[in-house]
């Protein structure tokens, strides 16, 4: 049903985005905490930053980690030496992701723990609980609506992400093409348009897919706390 | 008060049409450079003419075209995509003119010490880390040089996987510039502009289609003067030769 | 024994509380913004005096001077609030049992079974807390803070917020527990009538001074 290009990009896609969604989690869930919960005098420049993925064009992100993390950026040089590349590479295809899509995570979560009744964590506290243990059993799941819908948000953004993967890692098929940028590439050929329409019908069908998940995964949750 | 404040806005700017003829040139990346200077050189002598080029890989380009952008001259980096807009109707055969050819070089990093040799006994693979940078092999015309060359050689299968598809073939050099790639395959022409990279071989004329640059006037062109003498210019002028030689292309001798 | 000596300042309001509880039951009643749940949540840890000190028999909860501060979770204080506070995403028998959980078998004070059988919690154990009246889901949180083992209890107006019917209800399980149990309670309210009922000792907050009755 699929050419070898089409499963290879669809596997790229899922590979780059599973990775990008399960290593932002645990930031966006400190992050996410830490500007719900804490005030101090620097908020402003770390809320500044967190949105600044959003604003900038993709293309300029993509340039940035090549400054960065290319074989002789900056940080790249020396992750380079321990053998750890990036460019050109699907690994750095996930940080191109990652950073695009962290702040579309940060915010769902939190807003979940903004929501949080901060009385039940005080009782929490009373009988008991460390702070450490309040966040686990008590925070943490009461904010997991929000984590889920940051999850997928994340999901969906990385496997659209297409100007700050194309710039950094290029658009190497097997490594680095994943489904945007194989359309991308279709529909610079002389008669690509065709694979390229099924790749666009392929996204399309993941994003709803995703979407649809999210929904039936919310109201689940929604039933057993009664809302 | 407003009415003839409106009125001489108008007046303006219909004077300004009048006088400012649009020129639109869809060029090759390759050609950029060579095209700026010889610009300069017209828009001297002709002021009135407004010319605004686009540069791109010829695959993009002629993508471009075929969806409607608005075009008066084609200058593509090889004869397929030229084809291709003949095959689409939106340029007549009898205007293609091959003007230009070029030679396909590989290059490195300038502090690199890449051995190479054109055979395919040599073990291109081997003498160096990392990836090769050229444009999409697929569409971009320096890609597909390079694919026909590898192929020629030998050399494609053991180096799949560490080839890196750019765009357009400035793109390719940049990365090599920048050392992210070992070696690239670009343009004799785009190799001598760039003082950060070395050439460290010639790929062999006979490895690959002739790497011909043609020119034609789009059917829009055809219907706009200063489309039709600006080509002429690039086509026949003494200037536009003596430039295109300084950048290392050679005049094609029909 | 409760034993208070301290000062809380917040805005233009101002604690001043010196209290040695030497009853089992004590009851404070005030009016709304005398300072009641200020009261509380300084002693069971939310809030920290400026200047004083809070201590139950041996143990120091915070002594300004000498610079002792225990947090809130290692006081084994239970505060129940008004609203029974239960945690939604857990059922009846996960939220009684969310404390007992942290203390290990032999320091806890009151078995579980006792504690469902005091408050008459069996025909609710796997409901979820959405599913409970507001009186079912305040005797729960009660249960929930009996397990947790405390060695004080405080209540702060816990029948607020119920319709008479279900104080009623609610009550008599009150004075089980301070019949049944040995467990200092301090019961704060600004309906006497419920400390009545209880034959609490009673002391009057007013202008953030305690005052016998």
């Amino acid at each position: 049903m699929f050419s070898p290009e089409e499963l290879s990009a669809l596997y790229l896609s899922a590979k780059v985005a599973l990775w990008a969604t399960l290593i932002c989690l645990p930031f966006a869930v400190a992050l996410a905490w830490t500007l719900a919960r804490h005030e101090f005098r620097l908020k402003f420049l770390v809320e500044a930053c967190l949105q600044l993925p959003m604003v900038l064009p993709p293309v300029v992100l993509g340039y940035l980690l090549l400054v960065l993390f290319g074989n002789k950026g900056w940080i790249g040089q020396y992750l380079n030496a321990m053998g750890i590349e990036l460019a050109f590479n699907w690994k750095g295809a996930v940080l191109a992701s990652m950073i695009v899509a962290f702040p579309l995570m940060v915010q769902p979560i939190r807003l979940s723990f903004q929501l949080i009744n901060r009385q039940l964590e005080h009782v929490a506290g009373s009988l008991g609980a460390s702070p450490f243990r309040v966040f686990c059993s008590i925070s943490l799941p009461l904010a997991l609506p929000g984590m889920l819908i940051g999850s997928i948000l994340c999901f969906s953004r990385s496997l659209g992400e297409f100007g700050a993967t194309i710039t950094f890692v290029g658009n190497i098929p097997d490594e680095t093409r994943t489904i945007p940028i194989a359309i991308y590439s279709f529909l610079q050929q002389p008669d690509g348009e065709e694979f390229a329409i099924r790749l666009v019908i392929l996204s399309l069908c993941l994003a709803f897919s995703a979407l649809i998940a999210n929904y039936f995964i919310l109201q689940k949750y929604q039933r057993k706390l009664g809302a | 008060m407003k009415k003839s404040l409106f009125f001489s806005v108008c007046l303006a700017a219909s004077i300004s049409v009048a006088h400012a003829e649009t020129v639109r040139i869809y060029a090759a990346a390759s050609l950029t450079n060579a095209i700026i200077d010889l610009g300069k050189i017209y828009q001297k002598q002709y002021p009135n003419t407004n010319l605004v080029p686009v540069y791109g890989a010829s695959s993009a380009l002629a993508k471009q075209l075929e969806a409607g952008a608005s075009s008066d001259i084609f200058f593509s980096a090889d004869l397929d995509w030229m084809n291709y807009l003949i095959k689409k109707n939106l340029i007549h055969q009898n205007r293609v003119k091959p003007l230009l050819f070029n030679q396909l070089v590989v290059i490195s990093p300038k502090n690199l010490n890449i051995p190479f040799k054109a055979q395919s006994g040599f073990n291109f693979a081997q003498s160096f880390k990392g990836h090769l940078c050229t444009g999409q092999m697929e569409s971009v015309p320096a890609g597909k040089y390079a694919k026909q060359s590898l192929t020629k050689l030998n050399w494609l299968n053991s180096l799949n996987g560490r080839i890196v598809g750019t765009d357009d073939v400035r793109s390719a050099l940049v990365f090599v510039e920048r050392g992210e790639c070992d070696v690239g395959i670009v343009y004799k022409t785009d190799a001598l502009i760039s003082q950060k990279v070395k050439i460290i071989g010639t790929l062999p004329a006979d490895s690959h289609h002739p790497i011909i640059y043609p020119i034609a006037l789009t059917k829009q062109g055809a219907k706009n003067a200063d489309a039709i003498q600006f080509e002429k210019f690039i086509k026949t002028s003494p200037q536009a030769k003596s430039i295109f030689q300084t950048y290392g292309f050679r005049m094609s001798q029909s | 024994m409760l034993k208070c000596d301290f000062q809380y300042q917040h805005a233009d309001f101002q604690l001043n509380i010196k209290l040695e509880m030497q009853q089992q039951l004590l009851g404070i009643v005030g009016a709304s913004g005398s300072g009641k749940s200020t009261l509380l949540k300084n002693i069971v840890g939310l809030l920290k005096p400026q200047q004083g000190c809070i201590q139950l028999n041996e143990q120091v909860f915070i002594d300004t001077q000498q610079n002792i501060h225990m947090p809130m979770h290692q006081r084994k204080i239970a505060l129940i609030f008004q609203n029974a506070l239960l945690f939604p995403h857990m059922n009846v028998q996960q939220n009684l049992c969310y404390a007992e959980k942290l203390i290990a078998q032999p320091e806890r004070k009151f078995p579980f079974e006792e504690v469902v059988e005091l408050l008459e919690l069996s025909p609710l154990i796997q409901r979820q807390p959405h599913q409970l009246s507001g009186g079912e889901a305040q005797r729960v949180s009660i249960g929930r803070a009996l397990l947790s083992s405390p060695n004080l209890l405080l209540l702060d107006e816990p029948l607020t917020g119920l319709d008479t019917h279900l104080k009623q209800q609610i009550l008599p399980f009150f004075k089980r527990m301070k019949d049944e149990l040995d467990l200092p309670m301090i019961y704060v309210t600004h309906h006497p009538e419920e400390l009545e009922y209880l034959e609490a000792d009673t002391l009057k907050l007013s202008q953030g001074r305690l005052q016998g009755n």
